[in-house]
């Protein structure tokens, strides 16, 4: 049951239109919040900066497959190559500066309030996923910029080929860790809150709650993409399972095709591997920059005399069960959402899922 | 504030001993570190305009700290430029320890390959200072050529312990070498040890320590008083950047100190 959580929470669904969700976003950006969603940029549905809610990208669809992506005219999309992560946790920024007698300046961030507005549920999921693994764990800048975060998500009512946020139990409703969400249900918008402040926001909007007959669709709309956004297996015992592949040689086949050029680590919403480095300026003072790094990576598990993880099967091997195994140790959590980004914006189209299958296909048949 | 957790303490060379051609262990004086600092723990050092390299910690002084540093990569190279007086960054002390103070009234085996035997030497320090608290002292320490062997101006030192037994080896000799010829592990059969009472610790290079921890287990310590230091890349030290990752650990936090029976199933596994 992925609808699980209801019955609703506090306000349960009420009911508006695009309008009211213009509200919503009016309401947000006069609050001073600086509004981060899903707009076209160039050939993808990126998350950039809204000034209104007309650049959301109401009637355009994707359509996504293992290592394709294009924009089409259509009524629903899903997520591009870009996730929050971008935004928690950026690419490449400053530490600090190091000055010349090793004193350090340290940087002065302004407060951020972002808002993000109509992200998916998978993208929710990832958020929780990273205040744990970054948040908790006392990185500083990404405790910064989650501060003031206000989460507004839409449910995904239509999946893509790739998602299967249904088997990560992510998705396709949000179930925590956002503070309204919103449904677009049959030219209406179904609106839901997920925390104290969500509360307070609707509340604020004054809109009648939906009836039962449109709970029911809802429920039923919503079940619909639960099954359509599902992969082949089944997340309990995953993390156990795929573990006992770690000897086997399925990791060279899965990783035949492979650039290496980690491509999937970079898009996907919760990999956070870093590496800082030094940029000097005329000798007088040294950036010290943090930087996205991938696991495929040749350089990532290299030492000075040795290297830890020299071909790229170890490396492949070592993506996918941190992502379904060793982070369910971790932290006590998978650290897959089900989004699919990798899939598709892997340039040979290496698909996660297959891979995931094939790994418990193997352990079926060798493990006895 | 923001970048606190990479804030490092400015740290004076001191002294610095040449141990070989390509070692060199670096007294350093630094104040205000995270805490005190314990046998088996490392710093992260900095080096302007270079970068940040993980050192283990090889002498704990009051307020001065030794670092043993191979030149083998591109920062540490640049470590033999450095003079007394020079000032680095220095941020730590990171990871766990040595669990020497559980151990107490029991014979301590120490068993170092290379420059692995930096991080154990610390022990060797303690075990002096609280020598009554400890049973035999048993040292083996294998390099892979006479001239490779560090802290040779100390070997007196370590066999004036009471107690004591320090048995060195090379994979290959030269002229002047008159002692064992042959892999560490070949010093394990002929000791003789009291199983029931004698911890391990060990480390050196992986494929070392997997061969060590075979003949210990043979020789009939069990896996839970056998503990190895691991060596990974490391770049943050605190548990955030993701590469110093072996199975569910992370070496900067988990370790770099594991009881053998807890590493074991992802110790010995190809390139994991
Ligand atoms: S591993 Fe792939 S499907 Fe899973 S969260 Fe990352 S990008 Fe999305
Ligand atoms: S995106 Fe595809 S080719 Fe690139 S590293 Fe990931 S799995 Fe390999
Ligand atoms: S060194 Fe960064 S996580 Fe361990």
């Amino acid at each position: 049951m992925h609808t699980r959580g209801l019955p609703l929470k506090k306000l349960g669904l009420v009911i508006g239109d695009w309008r009211d969700l213009e509200r919503l976003f009016k309401y947000l950006k006069d609050s001073g919040y600086r509004i981060i969603g899903p707009k076209v940029d160039g050939n993808v549905i990126k998350l950039k900066e809204l000034k209104s809610l007309r650049e959301f990208p109401k009637q355009i669809s994707d359509h996504q497959a293992p290592g394709y992506y294009r924009l089409e005219e259509g009524d629903f999309f899903r997520n591009g190559d870009d996730s929050p992560k971008k935004y928690l946790f950026p690419p490449k920024m400053e530490i600090f500066k190091v000055n010349r007698d090793l004193s350090i300046s340290f940087r002065e961030i302004e407060k951020v309030k972002i808002a993000f507005f109509g992200i998916k549920s998978c993208d929710t999921a990832s958020i929780t996923i990273m205040d744990k693994v970054l948040g908790e764990r006392g990185d500083s800048f990404y405790k910064h910029f989650r501060k003031e975060l206000f989460i507004v998500t839409e449910n995904c009512i239509k999946p893509g080929e790739n998602c299967f946020c249904s088997s990560m139990g992510t998705g396709p409703r949000v179930q925590s860790g956002f503070d309204i969400s919103f449904t677009r249900i049959d030219g209406k918008i179904l609106f839901e809150a997920g925390s104290e402040r969500g509360v307070k926001i609707l509340e604020k909007l004054k809109l009648p709650h939906a009836n039962a007959k449109l709970k029911k669709k809802f429920i039923e709309v919503l079940e619909k993409a639960a099954e359509k956004a599902k992969a082949n297996f089944e997340k309990r015992f995953l993390a156990e399972k795929l573990e006992l592949a770690i000897e086997s040689p399925i990791w060279k086949e899965l990783a035949e095709k492979c650039l290496g050029c980690g491509n999937c680590t970079m898009v996907c919403p919760t990999c956070f591997c870093f590496d800082i480095y030094d940029e000097v300026f005329l000798d007088e003072y040294s950036k010290r920059v943090r930087y996205w790094d991938s696991c495929f990576t040749y350089k990532h598990a290299e030492v000075a005399g040795g290297h830890f993880r020299p071909e790229l099967w170890a490396r492949y091997r070592q993506w996918l069960l941190h992502k379904f195994s060793y982070w369910k140790r971790q932290f006590d959590m998978l650290g897959c959402v089900g989004c699919g980004r990798c899939i598709t914006w892997c340039p040979v189209g290496i698909d996660i899922r297959k891979a995931v299958e094939k790994v418990l296909k193997w352990v079926d048949e060798n493990v006895r | 504030m923001l970048g606190k957790e990479y804030e490092f303490k400015i740290g004076i060379i001191k002294k610095i001993r040449e141990e070989t051609y390509n070692v060199s262990t670096f007294h350093i004086e630094v104040e205000g570190l995270n805490g005190e600092v314990k046998p088996g723990q490392f710093n992260i050092l900095y080096l302007f305009g270079g970068g940040e390299v993980p050192i283990s910690i090889s002498e704990i002084g009051r307020r001065r700290l030794a670092h043993t540093v191979r030149f083998t990569g591109t920062i540490t190279n640049m470590f033999r430029e450095l003079t007394v007086n020079d000032k680095i960054g220095v941020r730590g002390p990171y990871g766990n320890h040595w669990p020497i103070e559980e151990h107490q009234n029991e014979d301590i085996l120490i068993i170092g390959g290379g420059i692995g035997i930096a991080p154990l030497k610390p022990i060797i320090q303690y075990v002096k200072e609280k020598r009554s608290k400890y049973g035999k002292l048993i040292i083996l320490y294998g390099a892979r050529t006479p001239k490779d062997l560090i802290f040779k101006s100390e070997f007196e030192e370590f066999r004036k312990i009471r107690d004591s037994e320090l048995h060195l080896t090379v994979d290959r000799g030269d002229e002047k070498w008159k002692g064992n010829i042959g892999v560490v592990t070949t010093l394990i059969p002929p000791l003789k040890l009291n199983i029931e009472n004698t911890v391990a610790f060990v480390c050196g290079p992986e494929i070392m320590m997997y061969y060590t921890v075979k003949d210990l287990v043979k020789k009939g310590i069990p896996e839970t008083k056998i503990y190895i230091s691991l060596e990974r890349r490391m770049r943050c030290g605190i548990g955030l950047c993701g590469h110093c990752q072996i199975g569910p650990y992370f070496v900067c936090k988990d370790g770099p100190v594991f009881p053998y029976w807890k590493i074991k199933e992802y110790f010995g596994v190809k390139w994991i």
